[in-house]
């Protein structure tokens, strides 16, 4: 009875540590989560409380992220290992300049490069022989063990800000830039090996164990050890350029024609950075979840493994039970519930699906393959406005897209983006336009005005094109929010959300492209300007 | 109980430097001693791009930094010269009264010595010189040269910290049990003393009291 006691005692310790491990790490390299984590902390400091899982390990880090929970769940059994991989995703190098954009020539952006830059292995290996203490050493041994877990712990954050993965985590963090590199995240029971050629460059750190009588906890890290391999900057600005010869302008010919749409001149989408339009070449992204990460799993499961620290608390009090995930408009997901104990065994790799579309499989997001349908529907939100014509002996007339003129310079109404333009236009890369790393934060949060219903309609048919993209996402982040594993520097579904009203200032997506004549609205040039002179 | 001793790496610093590299590492050291219930502080150097963790504790703090105030002023009376600082953790026991003492006692269970060669600039030397003439054209190769030691220091100060890392690893059986309540355990701080003999005899009377010491290089 004793003893059951205290191999209770002990497993509890193991999973507080992995959760611990787990949180510590998380919030050292995932940019987004360590500012929903600041922000928390903040209120926290004002009002000098702590949480029940602060008091674990001695260690006050804030609250837990929500996707620890759903985790913890996961990866209950103590006796597989826990593997994280801190993920590098790199995107080429991008022009700065306004005109490559529309440059025919201009080399496109490449794939997103992902390389695991670090690798965090949690284990806890059961000997082949348990020796059964007795009673009172049974105490002391638990409370030893407890002891050199909060050591190790301790270690282990020093650590963690020495490794040259911190210094990314640190740029990304920073609110000031946005880079053209992201830091994301893979939990699973098991690992890939390294390539020998990824092995050469990786240097391995072994903690030493803490040893109990039931079982040996051991954390190691294998690291890149250096990173200035990479060609990771941040994003250029675009220089302030007034575009003079645009469609309507005094000094521009009004029949001339403008180039083609293989020139990418009707470009439809203005990048806010000087980023490249995405390459034809899938994103491959890695399907980082394990299958515990799905939000419709629910946390109450975990509090069977959860109690209050040992002896160096006062009483014990009840784990807190954590509150169901919720999706990405904060409704509760009731139903969601996915067969994932099944997908852990039938899976090398954990993978989940994305909350809208359960049964999509996490395949390759469509968006770089050449166009960017989230940022060309983003465009098309913008509301039309009216341009004054030239007096070149005509009539003079206003363009107005309400108007019944039947004039082709009328802007059409606003629509779904054809997908024909969807192949056409340029696209800058996905990364761009997260450029504000606020709105990265926020959740569930809808555009106004006149893109509501459109973004609906998006985010319906995102869910069903973009659900890779999504389960992806989701996994790297393990937040119910869209998008949250990424800083701003990458695209999330999130920032096209918010970022409607003008990051893409306009859309000529439904305009005919056959149309020898090319309207640009003049909302795109006020925005331009707007962006360019904020 | 044993006291384990770790003689760190010696770094050779800048008048101007001492005080980051100190708290550097004497809040690490400290920090994985401080077993009690803390808030980790992280704390980014402005010399270096390193990041270290504080305990959070503001009495801690302002202990440390007053000992480094004392240590920078012995070093301003003792220039050039290779210095040590002690950082000890010890238990107190209560003495059996006795006719000479009724005094408690330390025991020490762990010792740090935080090794130190502050060096002077050259170019610092020779401007305070009446009769030498200001060097007056730093150049690109000054610039090189003062990044290049910067870099050197930074590295070096980066294996400091991964030896404590592996010393509290290695070593965690001689830690004492944590109390409750207790954030750090007591704590000790010698720096060299206006004699190098005195510092000395300290040295040697908490041999004498702790035991026989583990050395670790």
């Amino acid at each position: 009875m004793e003893m059951d006691r205290e191999s209770g005692k002990l497993e509890q310790i193991v999973s507080q540590f992995r959760s611990k491990i787990l949180h510590v790490i998380l919030d050292s390299r995932v940019p987004s989560l360590h500012h929903h984590h600041h922000q928390q902390q903040q209120e926290s400091l004002s009002h000098s409380r702590v949480r029940k899982t602060d008091k674990w390990f001695n260690l006050v880090l804030g609250d837990r992220p929500p996707a620890l929970e759903n985790l913890n769940f996961s990866l209950r059994n103590l006796f597989d290992p826990m593997v994280i991989d801190i993920i590098l995703v790199h995107r080429g190098s991008c022009s700065s300049s306004v005109d490559n954009l529309y440059s025919p020539s201009a080399p496109a952006a490449g794939p997103a490069d992902e390389t695991v830059i670090e690798r965090w292995v949690v284990q806890y290996d059961c000997p082949r022989f348990i020796a059964t203490p007795s009673g009172a050493d049974a105490s002391v041994s638990y409370k030893k063990i407890y002891k050199k877990s909060i050591i190790l712990l301790r270690s282990l954050y020093t650590q963690m800000r020495l490794l040259p993965a911190y210094r990314i985590f640190k740029q990304l963090s920073s609110l000031s830039q946005t880079y053209n590199f992201d830091l994301v995240y893979k939990v699973s029971s098991f690992s890939h090996p390294f390539s020998r050629e990824e092995e050469s460059g990786m240097k391995e750190y072994i903690f030493a164990p803490v040893e109990a009588l039931s079982g040996c906890l051991s954390v190691s890290v294998t690291y890149r050890a250096t990173l200035s391999d990479f060609n990771l900057e941040p994003l250029v600005s675009l220089p302030p350029k007034i575009i003079t010869d645009y469609v309507g302008s005094p000094t521009t010919d009004p029949m001339r024609s403008f180039p083609s749409s293989d020139k990418g001149a009707h470009a439809t989408s203005f990048p806010l950075r000087g980023a490249r339009p995405p390459s034809s070449s899938p994103f491959q992204r890695p399907h980082s979840w394990s299958s515990g990460f799905h939000r419709g799993f629910p946390s109450t499961k975990t509090q069977s493994l959860a109690g209050s620290p040992p002896v160096y608390r006062t009483s014990p009090k009840p784990y807190d039970i954590a509150s169901p995930p919720t999706d990405l408009y904060g409704n509760r997901i009731q139903n969601q519930r996915v067969s994932t104990l099944q997908q852990v065994t039938a899976y090398d790799e954990y993978k989940s699906s994305p909350p809208f579309s359960p049964s999509a499989s996490p395949s390759t997001p469509s968006y770089l393959s050449g166009t960017n349908p989230l940022l060309t529907r983003h465009c098309s939100e913008t509301a039309p406005v009216t341009i004054p014509l030239p007096l070149t002996g005509r009539s003079t007339r206003y363009l107005s897209p309400n108007s019944s003129d039947p004039s082709r310079h009328s802007l059409p109404p606003l629509s779904p983006r054809s997908s024909k333009h969807d192949a056409s236009s340029q696209e800058s890369p996905s990364g761009i336009r997260s450029y504000r790393k606020i709105e990265a934060l926020r959740a569930g949060e809808s555009p106004s005005g006149l893109s509501n219903n459109y973004s609906a309609q998006k985010v319906v048919r995102d869910s069903k094109d973009d659900s890779g993209r999504f389960s992806a996402l989701l996994s790297s982040s393990g937040s119910p929010r869209i998008g949250f594993s990424r800083s701003s520097s990458r695209l999330s579904f999130q920032d096209d959300m918010d970022d409607c009203e003008f990051s893409c200032p306009f859309d000529v997506d439904d305009v005919d492209v056959s149309d020898s004549s090319r309207y640009i609205p003049y909302s795109f040039f006020q925005s331009l300007c707007l962006y360019c002179f904020p | 109980m044993n006291c384990e001793v770790c003689q760190l790496k010696e770094l050779e610093v800048e008048h101007f430097e001492i005080r980051e590299v100190l708290r550097c590492i004497l809040h690490t050291i400290v920090f994985h001693r401080a077993l009690g219930l803390v808030r980790p502080k992280d704390v980014d150097l402005e010399l270096f791009e390193i990041t270290y963790v504080q305990c959070g504790d503001v009495e801690l703090e302002k202990k440390i930094d007053e000992k480094i105030d004392h240590f920078i002023s012995w070093v301003e009376k003792h220039p050039n010269k290779k210095s040590q600082i002690c950082l000890s953790f010890y238990e107190v026991k209560s003495k059996q009264p006795s006719w000479f003492t009724n005094k408690t006692e330390r025991l020490y269970w762990e010792q740090w010595y935080v090794n130190l060669n502050v060096t002077q600039h050259p170019k610092h030397h020779s401007s305070k010189s009446h009769h030498t003439k200001l060097v007056v054209d730093p150049g690109e190769s000054a610039t090189e040269e003062r990044s290049c030691r910067r870099a050197m220091v930074e590295a070096s100060l980066r294996e400091v910290l991964f030896q404590i890392i592996k010393f509290v690893n290695e070593k965690k059986d001689h830690v004492p049990p944590i109390s409750e309540g207790v954030i750090y355990f007591p704590y000790e701080i010698t720096i060299p003393s206006s004699s190098d003999s005195a510092f000395g005899m300290d040295m040697i009377k908490r041999m004498l009291h702790s035991g026989h010491p583990t050395m670790l290089s």
